[in-house]
C-alpha cells in the first residue's frame, strides 16, 4: 500500500512538472515555490506608442522604472518585453516557410538539373569510350565511397526523370501558397483585435536595468520571419525581473496601439527650414543678378593671375596643362572647376595657345570635352578645337598621377592650373610642375592639399575662394547669385554662432535644442 | 641605345634573374619560384619608381606605363564584376544569375490579374548606361547629356539632406560653447588657475579659439564685403587661423606620406631582401 | 649594440645637417637629392635598427578603445575595410589591432567593405589575425565577411534600413538567414558600434553622414593621416573615436597590449614603424629650421648690400 501512495505521489508530481513546463502562460501565473526574495516593484506609467518618424513597422514602449531599479535585495537587473501574438501569425509564418521551401526546391532543381543531365551524358561517354561499365565511379562529396558504373547510370536517370516531372508540380504550387498567404495575411488585422482570445504572450526582448524604453521594430518584407504589421491593435506588457529570472514584478499591460508610417520627418525641421532659407536666398539674389544688379565680390589674387598666365603660356610658346583633379562630374569642386576651365578654354583660344586636359573620371572627360568646345566657340574658333586635347588617362590615383607627370615633364608646358578635387597626388603634381618650370596657379577645397598647394604654387584659392573664381571669372547670374545667397547664409551662421554662445553661457538650452536633428 | 645604358640593362637584368633564383631558394612550398617572381618583380617596380627621384629614365617609364595599363584593366574587369554582375545581373535575370553563379533577388508586385517583376525597373539604369556610350560615337554624342544630368541630379538630391544635416547644422550646433566654463568667480578662477587638459582654464581657452576660429574662419570666406577696417583684421585673425590650421594637416599629411615609405622599406628590406622580419 | 647604432645614426644624421647647413649658408646650392638622401637614411636606420618608442593614448584614440572595450561581451560591430594597397601600410595595422581587440573582448564582428581592393586587404586581416590568435572563432557564429558592394553612398543609403537587400548573402553565398551570427540585424541601427577603417571615398565620412548621424549608431573611424583633419570637427558629437594616421595605430597598439597582456607578443607593425616615424619627422624639422634660418641670413644680407 505504502509503495502503491509513493507511485501514485510520484506519477502526480510527474504529470504537475511536465504541465508546468510546457504551459505557454508567463511564468507569473503559474504556481511555484515561494521565492527567497520578494518580488519587486512593477513599472509605472508605461506606455506604447507608435514610433515616431519611420516608416512604420515599430513601437516604443516607455515607462518609469521600477523603484527596486538597481538597489536591493530584490535589486531589478533587467526588464522583459512581451508582446500578444495571435495564433495566426504562427499560421502565416508556416505558410512563408512553406512558399520560401517551394521557391528554393524550384531553384535547386534548376541549377541541378544541367548539371545531372551533364554528368549522365559524360559517364555514357566514359562507359562507351571504355567499352565496359565494370568499373565505379566516386560519389562526390562521399569520400571513399563508390557506385558501380550502372548503378550510378540508373540512378542519375532516375533522379533526373523525378527532377523533370516534379519541377513543373512545384512550380505550380507557388501561385497558390502565394494566394494562400496573401489571405492569411489579410486575417492578421482581425486576429489582433481579437485580444485576448485566440493568442498568447511571447518575449520579444529585453531591457537592462536603467533603461526606461524599448522599441519592438521588425520588417515590413510580408515574406520575413519578422514581419510587423501595420494598423493591427498590438498588446504589450512588461516585467521587472531580478537576478533570480523566476523572481519578477507583476506584469504591467498596455494597448492597444497600432504602427503606421509617416509622411513628414519633424525631427528634420532645422533641415526644412534651413533648405527654404538657402532657397529663398539664391532665388531673390540670382534674380537680382540678372535683373543687372551690381553684386559686389572683393578681387581674389590667384584669378587674377590666370590671364597673366595664360599669356606667359602664349609667348613661350608653351601649352598650357588644366588638370580638373580626380572628383567626378556630381562634386561641387570640379563642378566650379568647369566653370574655370570654360574661362581658361575661351582665353586659350583667343590667344590660340594649345591647351592639354587629361582627365581621371570618364564622365568628367565627357563633360570637359563638351565645355571646351563649347568655349571654342564662343570665341569663334571652333576649327582650332582638338578633340584629343581632353583625354581620358585612367581613374587610379597613381597611375594617374605617373602618366601626368609623365606629360609635364616630356611637354613641359608653361602654366600648370590645378582646380578641383586633388588627394595624395596634390604635392607630386605641383613638385614635378616645379621640375619642369611652369607657373602654377591652384584651387581645390581639401583641406588636406592646400598646405602643398600654398609651398609649391604660385597662386592657390583656398576652400571657397575656388566656387567664387568661377563667379567672379564668369559673372553668370546664377553663379554670382549663388554666391551672394552663401554669403548671407554665413551671416545669418555667424548670428546664430553668437547667439547660441550667448544662450549656452546664460543657460538657455532652447536655442540649441532646436539645431538637434535626428534620424 | 648607348653602350652605358646596354651595360645598366644587362646588369638589372642579372641582378633580376639573381633575385629570383636566390628568393625561391629561401622560399618553401608548392609556389616558392611564382611568389619570387613576384615578390622580385614588385621590389624592381618599386626600385624603378623611386630611380625617378634621380632623374627620368627609361625603367621608370616602363614602370609608370605598365601601372596605368595594369590599373586601367583592372578596373575595367572590377568595375563588370562588381557593378554589373554584382548588382545588375542578380536583379534582371535568373538564367544569367545562375550563369554568372550569383544569387538571383526577384520579386516584383502581384496585382492578382498580372505580375510585375522588378526586373523591368532595371531597365531604365540599363537604357541610361548605353546613352551614356552614345558619348563615343560623335554624331549621337549629345544624347549622353541626358544620363549625365539624371546622374548629377540624383546625386545632388541624395546627398543634399545629408550633407546639410551633418556637415552644417550640427557642426553649427558644436560652436555653441560658453565662453566661460564653471564659472563662479575671478576668486575661484584665479585660485584654481592650471594647464591641466581638463581644466577650467584650458577649457575656456580652447572654447574662445574654437568661437574665434569659426567666427573669424567665416569672415575670411565672406566675397560680398571688402575686407577693410575691423572687417579686415578679423579676415586676417581668419587667415591666421586658418594657416596654423593648415600646418597642423599638413604635419599629418608628412606623417601620412612617411608611413608609405616606411612601408615601402619594410617590404623591401623584409619581403625581399629578408634582412628585417 | 642596439645603443651603438643608434649613436651612429644619430652621428650620422645629425653630421650630415651640420654639414648641408654650412654647405647652404656659404651659399652652395643644395641638390634636392641629397634631401632625399636624408629622408631615406632617417628611415632606412631606424628600420634596420629596429629603434621604437613607447606611446600613451591621446584622448581621441582612447576614446575609441574605452567605446570597445566597455560595450557587452556579444556585441555586435560593423567595421568596414575602405581601404587599398596604398594606404594600407598606414591603415592595415588599425584593422588588425581593432579586429583583435573585438574578437578578444568576445564581440561578434560583421565585417564588409565598399571598395573592391578592400576585400584582399581583408584576407591579410583574415590570415594574421583571425585565423592565427582566434583559431577558435567560428566563422557565422563569431564572425562573418559579407564581402564587397559596388555602390558607394548607395550602398549605406540601403542598409541604413534594410541590410539584408544588400547583402543577401555572405562572400561565400550563404544565405543571410543560415548566418547565426546575423540574426536580428535588420539595419544599421542593430549594431552596437559602426568602424570604418580607410581613407578615401567612400570612407568615414559617408559612414558619419548616410549612417551615423541618421540612425544615432555609435559611429568611429581609422583613417590615414591625409584624411584625419577633415573628421576631428566630427568628435565627438559625431564620432566616438578617431585614429589618425600611423602614430594612432601605434598608440592603440600599445595600449591594446598593455591591457590584454596574453597579446604582449603580437605583431605590432605600428610601433615599429613609428621609429622611423619620428627620426624622419625631426630631420624634417631640422630642415624647416634651417630653411628658415637661411631664408633669414639671406634676407639680412640683401639688406645690408
Amino acid at each position: 500500500m505504502k509503495h502503491k501512495l509513493k507511485l501514485i505521489l510520484v506519477l502526480l508530481l510527474f504529470i504537475w512538472g511536465t504541465a508546468a513546463a510546457q504551459s505557454d502562460t508567463a511564468p507569473g501565473d503559474a504556481a511555484i515555490a515561494a521565492p527567497s526574495i520578494p518580488p519587486p516593484a512593477p513599472v509605472t506609467n508605461l506606455q506604447a506608442t507608435d514610433t515616431d518618424n519611420d516608416h512604420g513597422h515599430a513601437i516604443t514602449l516607455t515607462w518609469e522604472k521600477s523603484t527596486d531599479d538597481g538597489a536591493g535585495a530584490n535589486a531589478v537587473v533587467a526588464y522583459d518585453v512581451w508582446r500578444w501574438y495571435p495564433l495566426e501569425m504562427d499560421v502565416v509564418d508556416s505558410l512563408r516557410q512553406d512558399l520560401a521551401a517551394t521557391r528554393d526546391a524550384v531553384r535547386a532543381f534548376r541549377i541541378d538539373l544541367p548539371r545531372a543531365e551533364r554528368a549522365l551524358e559524360e559517364l555514357q561517354e566514359d562507359a562507351a569510350k571504355l567499352n565496359t561499365t565494370r568499373f565505379r565511379v566516386a560519389v562526390p562529396d562521399v569520400p571513399g565511397f563508390t557506385l558501380t558504373v550502372d548503378y550510378a547510370l540508373s540512378k542519375l536517370a532516375d533522379t533526373i526523370a523525378y527532377m523533370r516531372d516534379n519541377r513543373p508540380i512545384l512550380m505550380s504550387r507557388i501561385k497558390p501558397e502565394q494566394q494562400e498567404l496573401a489571405q492569411a495575411l489579410e486575417r492578421l488585422t482581425q486576429a489582433h483585435a481579437a485580444f485576448p482570445q485566440n493568442g498568447e504572450w511571447r518575449t520579444i526582448g529585453k531591457a537592462l536595468a536603467g533603461a526606461t524604453s524599448f522599441t519592438n521594430t521588425g520588417s515590413k518584407d510580408q515574406t520575413s520571419s519578422d514581419f510587423f504589421p501595420d494598423y493591427s491593435d498590438l498588446y504589450y506588457r512588461v516585467e521587472a525581473v531580478t537576478i533570480d529570472p523566476a523572481v519578477r514584478s507583476e506584469a504591467v499591460q498596455v494597448g492597444p496601439v497600432q504602427s503606421k508610417g509617416q509622411w513628414f520627418h519633424t525631427g528634420k525641421i532645422p533641415v526644412v527650414l534651413f533648405v527654404v532659407m538657402f532657397l529663398v536666398f539664391t532665388v531673390t539674389f540670382v534674380q537680382l543678378a540678372k535683373k543687372g544688379t551690381d553684386l559686389y565680390v572683393r578681387p581674389l589674387s590667384g584669378i587674377e593671375a590666370v590671364d597673366d598666365a595664360i599669356g606667359r603660356a602664349t609667348e613661350m610658346g608653351r601649352p598650357i596643362l588644366y588638370l580638373l583633379g580626380i572628383g567626378v562630374a556630381t562634386e561641387v569642386n570640379t563642378i566650379a572647376s568647369f566653370s574655370i576651365l570654360g574661362r581658361v578654354a575661351k582665353r586659350v583660344a583667343e590667344f590660340q595657345t594649345p591647351i592639354i586636359v587629361p582627365c581621371y573620371d570618364p564622365i568628367v572627360m565627357a563633360v570637359a570635352q563638351e565645355v571646351v568646345k563649347s568655349s571654342f566657340l564662343d570665341a569663334g574658333r571652333s576649327d582650332d578645337y582638338r578633340q584629343e586635347s581632353v583625354f581620358f588617362v585612367t581613374n587610379y590615383q597613381f597611375a594617374y598621377v605617373a602618366a601626368v607627370n609623365g606629360i609635364m615633364l616630356r611637354e613641359r608646358p608653361a602654366t600648370n592650373i590645378y582646380m578641383g578635387k586633388f588627394m595624395a597626388e596634390s604635392l607630386l603634381l605641383a613638385e614635378t610642375g616645379t621640375l619642369a618650370g611652369s607657373i602654377q596657379i591652384a584651387g581645390t577645397d581639401e583641406i588636406a592639399q592646400i598646405p602643398f598647394f600654398i609651398v609649391s604654387c604660385d597662386y592657390t584659392l583656398i576652400g571657397e575662394e575656388l566656387y567664387a573664381a568661377s563667379a567672379y571669372l564668369g559673372r553668370e547670374p546664377v553663379l554670382l547669385g549663388s554666391l551672394k545667397a552663401q554669403d548671407w547664409a554665413k551671416a545669418v551662421i555667424m548670428v546664430c554662432a553668437l547667439m547660441g554662445m550667448v544662450a549656452t553661457a546664460l543657460g538657455w538650452p532652447a536655442f540649441a535644442h532646436f539645431f538637434q536633428v535626428t534620424g | 641605345m648607348s653602350r652605358a645604358s646596354i651595360v645598366v640593362l644587362v646588369l638589372v637584368c642579372v641582378a633580376f634573374a639573381a633575385s629570383w633564383v636566390v628568393r625561391a631558394g629561401a622560399n618553401e612550398g608548392d609556389a616558392a619560384v611564382r611568389d619570387a617572381f613576384l615578390v622580385t618583380l614588385a621590389a624592381f617596380l618599386t626600385l624603378a619608381i623611386f630611380s625617378f627621384m634621380y632623374r627620368d629614365n627609361p625603367y621608370y617609364k616602363f614602370a609608370e606605363h605598365l601601372f596605368v595599363g595594369v590599373s586601367a584593366a583592372y578596373w575595367m574587369c572590377m568595375g563588370f564584376w562588381s557593378t554589373i554582375v554584382g548588382n545588375l545581373v542578380p536583379r534582371i535575370s535568373e538564367s544569367l544569375s545562375d550563369f554568372f553563379q550569383v544569387p538571383y533577388s526577384g520579386g516584383g508586385l502581384d496585382f492578382g490579374l498580372f505580375y510585375f517583376s522588378y526586373r523591368y525597373f532595371y531597365l531604365i539604369p540599363i537604357i541610361l548606361g548605353i546613352l551614356l556610350l552614345m558619348r563615343l560615337v560623335p554624331k549621337a554624342g549629345w544624347i549622353s547629356r541626358w544620363p549625365l544630368a539624371f546622374i548629377v541630379g540624383t546625386f545632388a538630391g541624395l546627398n543634399l539632406v545629408r550633407y546639410l544635416q551633418s556637415d552644417f547644422i550640427i557642426q553649427i550646433s558644436a560652436s555653441f560653447v560658453p565662453l566661460f566654463v564653471d564659472w563662479h568667480g575671478f576668486g575661484h578662477f584665479f585660485s584654481g588657475l592650471s594647464l591641466a587638459a581638463n581644466g577650467q582654464f584650458v577649457a575656456m581657452l580652447s572654447n574662445l579659439v574654437v568661437f574665434l576660429g569659426v567666427i573669424c574662419g567665416l569672415i575670411y570666406f565672406f566675397f560680398s564685403k571688402e575686407h577693410v577696417g575691423w572687417f579686415g583684421g578679423a579676415s586676417r585673425l581668419g587667415i591666421w587661423i586658418l594657416m596654423i590650421t593648415f600646418g597642423a594637416s599638413f604635419g599629418y599629411t608628412v606623417m601620412g606620406r612617411i608611413s608609405l615609405l616606411v612601408g615601402r622599406l619594410t617590404f623591401l628590406f623584409g619581403d625581399w631582401l629578408g634582412i628585417i622580419g | 649594440m642596439g645603443n651603438i647604432g643608434v649613436i651612429l645614426m644619430l652621428v650620422l644624421i645629425g653630421g650630415g645637417l651640420l654639414w648641408l647647413f654650412i654647405r647652404a649658408l656659404r651659399g652652395r646650392e643644395v641638390d634636392r637629392r641629397v634631401v632625399f638622401a636624408f629622408i631615406l637614411v632617417s628611415v632606412a636606420l631606424p628600420l634596420l635598427l629596429t629603434i621604437t618608442f613607447e606611446m600613451k593614448p591621446t584622448p581621441v584614440v582612447e576614446a575609441l578603445y574605452d567605446r570597445i572595450d566597455s560595450l557587452p561581451s556579444g556585441s555586435r560591430i560593423l567595421i568596414s575595410f575602405d581601404f587599398d594597397p596604398p594606404m594600407a601600410p598606414e591603415v592595415q595595422p588599425m584593422a588588425d589591432v581593432i579586429t583583435r581587440h573585438v574578437l578578444a573582448k568576445g564581440h561578434k564582428a560583421i565585417f564588409m567593405t565598399l571598395w573592391a581592393t578592400g576585400q584582399s586587404q581583408f584576407n591579410v586581416t583574415l590570415q594574421d589575425v583571425i585565423r592565427a590568435d582566434f583559431p577558435e572563432k567560428v566563422e557565422g557564429v563569431d564572425w562573418v565577411n559579407l564581402g564587397y558592394k559596388a555602390g558607394n553612398e548607395g550602398v549605406l543609403n540601403v542598409i541604413r534600413t534594410d541590410f539584408k537587400k544588400m547583402f543577401p548573402t555572405d562572400v561565400n553565398t550563404i544565405p543571410w538567414d543560415s548566418i547565426p551570427i546575423l540574426r536580428g540585424i535588420r539595419s544599421c541601427s542593430d549594431f552596437e558600434l559602426v568602424i570604418s577603417v580607410g581613407g578615401g571615398k567612400p570612407g568615414v565620412k559617408e559612414w558619419v553622414l548616410f549612417v551615423g548621424d541618421p540612425t544615432g549608431v555609435p559611429t568611429a573611424g581609422g583613417v590615414a593621416a591625409v584624411v584625419a583633419p577633415m573628421l576631428y570637427p566630427y568628435y565627438p558629437r559625431q564620432m566616438c573615436g578617431i585614429l589618425g594616421g600611423i602614430k594612432a595605430a601605434a598608440e592603440y597598439e600599445d595600449h591594446f597590449r598593455k591591457n590584454y597582456p596574453v597579446f604582449s607578443d603580437m605583431k605590432t607593425p605600428a610601433l615599429v614603424m613609428m621609429g622611423p616615424q619620428t627620426v624622419a619627422h625631426v630631420v624634417i624639422l631640422a630642415f624647416i629650421v634651417i630653411g628658415n634660418v637661411l631664408f633669414f641670413v639671406a634676407r639680412r644680407k640683401e639688406v645690408r648690400r
